[in-house]
């Protein structure tokens, strides 16, 4: 399953959701969330989800559906807004909001110290996004939240390539 | 010099592994009377005042944790609303996390090299340190012990170089750890720190496996 998260404000994720159904790329399905609206707040760092309440984020808002769907998803595009070359705040939020998804044990993999992940299926990242976004830090960043999360980067794209996206798609 | 030091952690100050970080490094300050104000962007209320300190003055520093790779998504949001400054201003960091390894800070830091420009201030250096993730764990004596060699920081900041002197770039320690020891933590990880962890759990309330499956488990 492909899950689209749009977070910008011209919602280009509709773009990319009509370019997919045009491509006859969706048969193993996908869903686009535009987070417009949503209330999703930012992480607090409280740790809950790790030492009170493993795998439950403490703060009760609309993130918890999201992160099932996230989790249970082949692959998750996020689709932001960049600003300092990066994704807008709103994107890092999502991101940063994973932590329930992930352990407090940690393991070494490839050299490096990483978290042992809660459950079994861990999606693959990629990025799409709008304006002057810094494409080798994005990419950099991308295939380093792919690698704690023990999957692959799918590739970064700018809005203008995002057929080339779709093409990534399952 | 006076500093303005701004932690950029988005948990509550009394809890902040990053305000010990802080405390540490502002009392190697004053040992070289250098003054500072501190801030928080945990507490919007605050935004306010930390922009105008941010606007009136010339020496700042963003003290931070590393999360997801980058800058927590509350200080990004509070970023975005900085106005552009002019390179009168320098703009330094402390990125500090929970993974020990100088390796894992480095995506962070390369965004924090590139921050000031897109602000239209100078770089003044990262000062980069992990294995904090403890902290907030130990007893009041226990942090002052951990968080003591920021304070030598703190000195060697206030001689005005920023971060960019050796002393600051030995601080981070090593960038990898050698294949014995990776054995020899992985062991550590594998019995005693899940012992450990979830004994720190239990305190707080908790009486599930650390790693409980909960969505599979329908719980």
């Amino acid at each position: 399953m492909v899950l689209l998260i749009d977070t910008t404000t011209e919602h280009i994720g509709t773009t990319i959701e009509d370019e997919l159904l045009r491509s006859g790329k969706h048969a193993a399905g996908f869903e686009r969330i535009d987070t417009t609206g949503m209330r999703i707040s930012h992480c607090v760092g409280c740790n809950d989800c790790w030492l009170k309440t493993p795998g439950v984020c403490a703060i009760r808002d609309d993130y918890e559906p999201v992160l099932r769907k996230m989790s249970a998803a082949d692959q998750v595009w996020l689709i932001s807004d960049t600003h300092f070359g990066f994704v807008s705040w709103q994107t890092k939020n999502i991101v940063d909001r994973v932590m329930p998804i992930v352990t407090m044990y940690l393991k070494f993999k490839d050299g490096q110290m990483r978290h042992v992940m809660r459950y079994d299926h861990q999606p693959d990242i990629g990025i799409i996004y709008t304006g002057d976004g810094d494409q080798a830090y994005l990419e950099r960043w991308c295939q380093r939240t792919a690698l704690n999360l023990g999957s692959r980067s799918l590739g970064v794209f700018s809005e203008r390539r995002g057929k080339e996206a779709v093409s990534c798609m399952l | 010099m006076h500093v303005v030091i701004i932690n950029g952690s988005p948990r509550v100050q009394k809890y902040s592994n990053t305000e010990k970080i802080i405390a540490a490094f502002a009392k190697g300050l004053s040992e070289k009377d250098v003054t500072f104000e501190t801030y928080a962007v945990s507490n919007r209320s605050t935004w306010d005042r930390i922009r105008d300190a941010y606007l009136k003055n010339d020496e700042i520093l963003i003290a931070l944790p590393l999360y997801v790779e980058c800058v927590p998504g509350l200080l990004l949001e509070f970023l975005e609303t900085l106005p552009r400054k002019d390179e009168q201003t320098r703009l330094s960091f402390i990125l500090q996390s929970g993974f020990a390894e100088g390796c894992q800070l480095r995506c962070g830091e390369a965004f924090l090299e590139k921050l000031p420009e897109y602000l239209g201030v100078r770089y003044g250096g990262c000062l980069v340190k992990g294995d904090n993730f403890g902290i907030r764990l130990l007893e009041e004596e226990k942090q002052a012990q951990a968080t003591k060699p920021y304070q030598a920081m703190g000195r060697l900041f206030a001689e005005g170089d920023g971060f960019f002197r050796e002393e600051a770039e030995k601080f981070t320690g090593p960038e990898s750890f050698s294949l014995p020891m990776r054995l020899l933590m992985g062991l550590i990880f594998k019995t005693l720190a899940r012992k450990m962890f979830q004994k720190a759990a239990a305190s707080w309330g908790c009486r599930v496996p650390l790693d409980e499956k909960v969505w599979e488990t329908g719980r």
